[in-house]
């Protein structure tokens, strides 16, 4: 008989659709007995999808212009290369 | 077909057909054409600065890496052998320059930083109802998103990489293990703890500001 503690270690893979079917029923069984071990489930959950959501992507302007300008400049021997090929 | 299978298709083609304009816009480029090489900068580089941010932390250091980034995957175009998909490889380049960085930089940050509690166990449980009570609208609000980006970044690198790897870009756990040059097993195990620590970093603010709201 598998713990808590060996059951919430599996969450994450569980979430990552990373189990066999035997397993995943193993563990919605005891999510579905077992209500300290569902909140886990239910937090690691609600972790993963604001993550996604929650991390923005801002990258400031003047970041993007000297990137291009940065590249513009040090690419043109490469472009050169390319090009002649 | 279901409708779970038809979202699967449908996201797969949508990536499949991304992977394809990817490496048209690869052959333009070696083919002379720099407007192309733009396109796949303009395309790439918020995810890549995001990406570089969350790893060395200092802007100016993930600007430099960005630039360096781009250069690189410039002149290793030609290496690109289409095996993996282009932005698997960008990320590995990204990831392998902010490493090194870091490795030259504070070699302990990296080497000797691998190791981080957040096994799961049920001592988080008081905290973690304030948590999923909360509204999705507050989780992610302005204060929330600061929440979760100091709960990642209070992570040790290769963790937050990990985590912002598969839970922030998006990647699959087997393209994350080549990003980051290492076994899936390694990166489930990782990812195991990057997302318990940043739960119960979350789980406690929400409880504390629930204890203090009332
Ligand atoms: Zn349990």
């Amino acid at each position: 008989m598998k713990t808590c503690k060996e059951f919430c270690d599996n969450l994450s893979d569980y979430l990552d659709g990373e189990m066999s079917s035997d397993e995943c029923r193993l563990i919605e069984d005891h999510l579905a007995m077992c209500p300290p071990c569902a909140l886990m489930y239910e937090c690691l959950k609600t972790t993963v999808s604001i993550c996604e959501k929650g991390v923005s992507e801002d990258m400031p302007e003047d970041v993007k212009e000297r990137l291009k300008v940065f590249l513009r400049t040090h690419c043109k021997s490469d472009r050169l290369k390319f090009r002649e090929e | 077909m279901g409708y779970t299978n038809l979202f699967v298709a449908v996201c797969i083609s949508v990536m499949r057909k991304g992977t394809v304009e990817d490496q048209a816009a690869i052959d333009q480029v070696l083919s002379g054409d720099y407007d192309a090489f733009e396109k796949l900068v303009e395309k790439y580089q918020g995810r890549v600065y995001r990406h570089l941010r969350k790893m060395v932390k200092d802007g100016q250091q993930a600007e430099d890496l960005l630039q360096e980034t781009f250069l690189s995957a410039y002149k290793g175009l030609e290496s690109f052998s289409g095996s993996s998909s282009f932005s698997t490889w960008l990320f590995r380049i990204a990831t392998n320059s902010a490493l090194m960085f870091l490795r030259k930089k504070r070699p302990e940050s990296v080497e000797y930083n691998d190791e981080i509690g957040g096994g799961g166990n049920h001592d988080m449980m008081m905290h973690s109802s304030e948590f999923i009570r909360t509204p999705l609208e507050v989780l992610l609000s302005r204060e929330g998103r600061e929440k979760i980006e100091e709960a990642i970044e209070g992570l040790p690198v290769l963790y937050r990489t990990t985590i912002v790897l598969r839970d922030v870009e998006g990647f699959s756990l087997k393209e994350v293990a080549d990003i980051m040059d290492t076994s899936v097993a390694a990166v489930k195990s990782r990812l195991h703890r990057a997302r318990n620590s940043v739960r119960g970093t979350l789980s406690s603010y929400y409880t504390e500001r629930d204890v203090d709201a009332n």
